[in-house]
């Protein structure tokens, strides 16, 4: 288990985080946040790339700083920016990484041939990666990820690049890694986690805002997410008024889903609420100051 | 081991040995390649050379007075020679100079042309080895008898060296010619292997940092130990390259042909007073650890630079200053005259020192600062 205990991040005067508190078990957990809100900067933490300005975090009781290569051992990071040598194959590489993860040559050719099946690459495995798309490269990622069997996976926005088809078929990936072992992913698409996380893990202004199910965070909007059709003249009217979710034409008029906390009105229609409504409504000021 | 050797792949790839190439393909040829094309250039530095060698021959790596006494007996013996050629020829009989006294006191300066048209021929359009080698053999003569005279200016250090040497009998009495050329030949060696290592040895660390490679390494099993490793990569990539550019470079001074100097003492080359005697053999050695010591010295700086700075024209602007200050401070100092007494005997050993406590030092402070440093690539 993972505890996140009191955890600071500064750099200078600049605070990231604050007073982070958290524990992971095992599951797949959900990192959510918009771009700049902290999340590159707790995965890095987590994967011991930066240290806390103050507080800690633990596996099982002792300090990941202090375990230090008994912890690297549990963890496999894919960071947001995946490097790599455009000379090398994904074979080639993998088989780098596999050295500086302790693995043995017999084991790593093993893994990585079946690794390489798992991210559909097996045919492009002895190619080099300087002719490889941004989708390939991501699967190589997830690749060398997977490689010492992590006990702890974090990967930080790993659907980036990723077609719908490819995105799907990570999703499936995931489901089946983290029925054995600690899952965290970082992302600010909501779809990518939605189906398929234990758990959520909203930051805002610096500090932790939901760690819980989809489900008890989309609890929080209860009553309060509904659709209705609005004209286009009344439509500038309606989103001062509300937080509009979202907007969809048809048959020339508006549909628009949005949030009310009070009185419903009659021809308004109450929907269940989803992770992206909580999503867009928490981060609705950061949202607008970000266009 | 594995993790080594996969480091010293990265840093000795075809591309960087074609740089190693190009680099030394350039220095070869606008700094190094006269110093073994034209050795010995010309006369009278070849009769110099074939006189050092017949002196070695008849008396060993050094020359005592009796043995002096036969040097100006061979030197009576080819005046002779240069006698009777001069007798033999009636356009020199004519002039009055049918001995070679008389053609070496005849005032030169105001010779008429049939008289400079007898001197060409000797030297240039017969290239009469006597006239050329008894020149050589004034010179060592002239350099035998002021053997003990010490030049002026002086430190109370330098003239305790050459009170030790006097006492010691060991003199400046056998052509400086080889020692000379291998003082230019090896330090241009030295820059040449000093550019490669540099060159070589930057980018290796950047590399990784710049493709964003670090997170994967430092979060992996071995974790930010791959620093030491990548530093040892590097060292034993610079021992390497030095290597193998020293086998090539002392391979093609071997062409120069100057092994029978390897027992004379450097004292007694002329001209080159040092604080210490090695054998000729023994300084070329001396210099190629010497070599050795500035290459691991820059490589190490190289890399640590490599570890710090944020991108390539940094890392090459960076070190400039550090190469240009030993070219200008260090290269005589501790390649091209490391023992000679025109530098204080402290010098070399103190530089040597400075320059390789302040590239480990260095080492040290990166590996100290990369343990804890927040990696925010």
């Amino acid at each position: 288990m993972i505890v996140v205990k009191d955890v600071c991040k500064r750099y200078g005067d600049f605070t990231a985080l604050e007073d982070i508190n958290l524990e992971f078990t095992n599951g797949l957990y959900g990192l959510l946040a918009p771009n700049g809100a902290g999340k590159t900067t707790l995965i890095k933490m987590l994967a011991t790339l930066i240290s806390p300005s103050s507080g800690e975090i633990q596996y099982n009781g002792e300090n990941i700083v202090s375990m230090d290569q008994r912890y690297r051992e549990l963890l496999g990071f894919l960071p947001q920016q995946f490097g790599f040598y455009k000379n090398y194959s994904p074979a080639q590489y993998l088989f780098y990484l596999a050295a500086l993860k302790g693995i043995s040559k017999q084991q790593a050719r093993i893994k990585i041939d079946e690794l390489l099946a798992k991210v559909a690459l097996s045919d492009v495995k002895h190619k080099k990666m300087k002719k490889f798309s941004g989708g390939m490269i991501q699967r190589v990622g997830i690749a060398q990820a997977l490689l010492n069997d992590p006990k702890i996976l974090i990967l930080d926005e790993p659907t980036a690049g990723l077609d719908p088809k490819e995105r799907a078929r990570f999703r499936h990936l995931l489901t089946d890694l983290a029925r054995e072992r600690l899952v965290i992913i970082s992302t600010h698409i909501v779809s990518d986690i939605e189906s398929i996380a234990n758990e959520i893990i909203m930051i805002k202004n610096k500090r932790l805002l939901y760690k819980d199910s989809v489900e008890q965070i989309c609890e929080t909007l209860r009553d309060a997410v509904y659709e209705t059709t609005v004209d286009f003249s009344q439509l500038d009217e309606f989103r001062k008024r509300f937080v509009l979710l979202s907007e969809k034409q048809e048959y020339g008029k508006m549909i628009v889903r949005f949030i009310h906390k009070g009185d419903k009105e009659e021809e308004w229609i109450p929907v269940h609420p989803q992770l992206e409504d909580v999503f867009l409504y928490e981060y609705q000021d950061e949202m607008v100051e970000g266009l | 081991m594995r993790i080594l050797w996969n480091e010293m792949k990265k840093i000795l790839t075809w591309k960087s040995l074609l740089l190693l190439l190009i680099i030394n393909c350039i220095l070869y040829f606008f700094l190094i390649d006269f110093y073994i094309k034209h050795f010995p250039n010309g006369r009278p530095a070849l009769d110099s050379y074939r006189i050092g060698i017949e002196m070695i021959d008849k008396y060993g790596p050094s020359m005592d007075d009796e043995e002096f006494k036969d040097f100006l007996k061979t030197y009576d013996a080819q005046v002779k020679e240069a006698d009777q050629y001069l007798q033999s020829d009636p356009q020199a009989v004519e002039e009055g100079i049918d001995t070679y006294k008389k053609f070496m006191d005849y005032d030169w300066n105001n010779a008429p042309q049939e008289v400079w048209k007898i001197r060409e021929q000797i030297f240039f359009e017969e290239k009469v080895n006597t006239f050329w080698e008894l020149q050589e053999r004034e010179r060592l003569i002239e350099f035998h008898e002021l053997k003990e005279m010490e030049p002026g200016g002086t430190t109370p250090a330098q003239k305790k060296q050459y009170a030790k040497l006097a006492k010691e009998g060991i003199f400046g009495n056998y052509p400086e010619i080889v020692i000379t050329n291998f003082h230019d030949y090896i330090s241009n060696v030295a820059v040449a292997i000093l550019f490669s290592v540099v060159a070589v040895m930057s980018p290796m660390i950047l590399r990784d940092r710049t493709r964003q490679i670090v997170p994967l390494q430092y979060t992996a099993r071995k974790g930010r130990s791959l620093l030491k490793t990548k530093l040892l990569a590097g060292f034993l990539s610079t021992l390497l390259v030095v290597t193998s550019l020293l086998v090539i470079y002392m391979g093609l001074y071997s062409l120069n042909n100057t092994s029978m100097f390897f027992d004379v003492r450097i004292n007694t080359f002329i001209g080159n007073e040092s604080w210490y005697n090695p054998t000729f053999l023994q300084y070329i050695l001396f210099t190629i650890g010497g070599i050795y010591l500035v290459g691991i010295a820059f490589g190490l700086a190289a890399m640590g630079f490599s570890t710090i700075v944020p991108n390539t024209l940094t890392l090459l602007g960076v070190q400039i200053p550090f190469v240009a200050g030993f070219l200008i401070f260090g290269l005589n100092r501790m390649i091209t005259f490391p023992m000679n007494m025109w530098f204080p005997k402290w010098q070399m050993p103190v530089f040597f020192g400075l320059l390789l406590l302040s590239s480990l030092i260095f080492v040290w402070y990166v590996i100290r600062r990369e343990k804890k440093m927040d990696i925010m690539l």
